[in-house]
């Protein structure tokens, strides 16, 4: 259904051009392309087109290859299809008008579709700009028509992403962690083995680590010789990891961009994390262990004590 | 549509509120001790000394069908201990009861 609603309009501009002589030559070409990329070709005027789009998103990045082509052939074009309106005096001249127009705005995007089948990816950022300003100034070159929400979507899109390479995998890099390894020792004690190496990937003092997770399990614990933490308890590896995602969220991320690239300082005994990427800096929670209950035997700490 | 620069907007209506009907102010953190075996304690700690924290156990062992005391601690003040894993119970209870709002609790443990 889609390609029948495309391949529409592409044929009557087909029988427009024929009628005008010079532009054959141009056509042959035009028509190979829109063989290859039917899916495209309806961009401005079938109103099912929202999802094509968005699809070529990323597509259309890589494509700004060869404009120079297209605006001489355009250019070429324009002067040359008024004769063909005036040899053709049945169609209404509103329809050829706006024929035309999406006519230029297909021979464009078909262009592009061309390029990302012919050329290799590897556009140096240097001819990219070029290329974008002319391929900005092309499309709205030539027309003092009303620009459709597509194109100007397309455009904005474009000049984003061209201010901004991160983004045109479409996603934020994630922070990926590795699952704390956590092992039951006897009954009483629990060993999280990569304590150190977690620390690590976290850029964190261990020790600032280990206050967190003991404060927070309300337990004792300490660090043995293979650089592995023995907490008291049972706990469980989603447990820890529960407890290792709040740290986190309040020690490691920054609060402002979210971004894992942060240092911890410490200013005035308050901690405060100073984000590398947007350059935010905000107090963070102190850590207190807080109320501890007596769980253990009351007579050993009378008899530690007295 | 309303234009939204011309709406009367009361800068401190914020500030009017919370003093008037807040008993609570501070954070109110829900902690978990585990015990021996699979046992294991809830605490409560930092809930405003206005509340009768007595009164609050109460009602709260018959909810939660648990045991539970008040301690008193001296930096700490009355802190509420509960039997058995009540963390969740006790959040509910004192959010419904309107003692405490949901933004200030924290819980912590695992």
């Amino acid at each position: 259904m889609d390609e029948d609603m495309v391949f529409d309009p592409s044929l009557k501009k087909k029988k427009k051009k024929k009628t005008g002589f010079d532009m054959e030559a141009a056509l042959a070409e035009q028509e190979n392309t829109s063989a290859e990329a039917p899916a495209e070709t309806g961009d401005v005027d079938v109103p099912e087109d929202d999802n094509l789009d968005l699809d070529t998103f990323g597509k259309k990045k890589k494509k700004k290859k060869k404009p120079f082509f297209n605006l001489e052939e355009i250019e070429n074009a324009l002067p040359e299809t008024p004769p063909t309106e005036e040899p053709e005096p049945q169609e209404d001249e509103v329809i050829d008008d706006l024929d035309l127009d999406i006519d230029f705005s297909k021979s464009k995007k078909k262009k592009k579709k061309k390029n990302v089948d012919e050329l290799p990816t590897e556009d140096d950022v240097k001819g990219e700009d070029q290329e974008n300003v002319e391929d900005v100034h092309g499309d709205w070159i030539g027309s003092d028509r009303d620009y459709t929400y597509d194109e100007l979507l397309e455009r904005v899109f474009d000049i984003m992403r061209e201010k901004n390479p991160s983004m045109v995998s479409g996603k934020k890099q994630k922070f990926i962690m590795r699952p704390p390894q956590v092992v039951r020792i006897g009954t009483k004690k629990t060993s999280f083995a990569n304590f150190t190496e977690i620390c690590k990937t976290l850029h964190r003092q261990p020790k600032h680590l280990l206050d967190f997770l003991l404060a927070e399990l309300g337990t004792s614990g300490s660090v043995d010789g293979n650089s592995q933490l023995i907490i008291k308890g049972r706990f469980q590896q989603k447990q820890i990891e529960n407890v290792l995602r709040r740290y986190i969220k309040e020690y490691v991320t920054c609060h402002t961009c979210r971004s894992p690239d942060t240092i911890l300082q410490k200013d005035t005994r308050l901690f405060f994390l100073q984000c590398e990427t947007c350059g935010s800096r905000c107090s963070v929670a102190s850590i207190k262990s807080g109320f501890q209950a007596v769980t253990g035997k009351r007579a050993a700490i009378r008899a530690k004590t007295a | 549509m309303s234009i939204q620069n011309l709406n009367t907007f009361d800068p401190f209506a914020d500030a009017i509120k919370s003093s008037e009907d807040d008993v609570q102010d501070g954070l109110v953190h829900v902690r978990i001790q585990q015990r021996s075996g699979r046992k294991t304690l809830t605490t409560v700690q930092g809930l405003s000394s206005e509340y009768d924290l007595k009164k609050i156990v109460r009602a709260c062992k018959k909810e939660f069908a648990c045991n539970g005391t008040v301690v008193e601690h001296p930096e700490y003040g009355e802190v509420l201990q509960l039997q058995g894993d009540q963390r969740e119970n006790i959040c509910q209870w004192l959010t419904k009861s309107g003692l405490v709002k949901p933004e200030q609790l924290k819980v912590h443990g695992f």
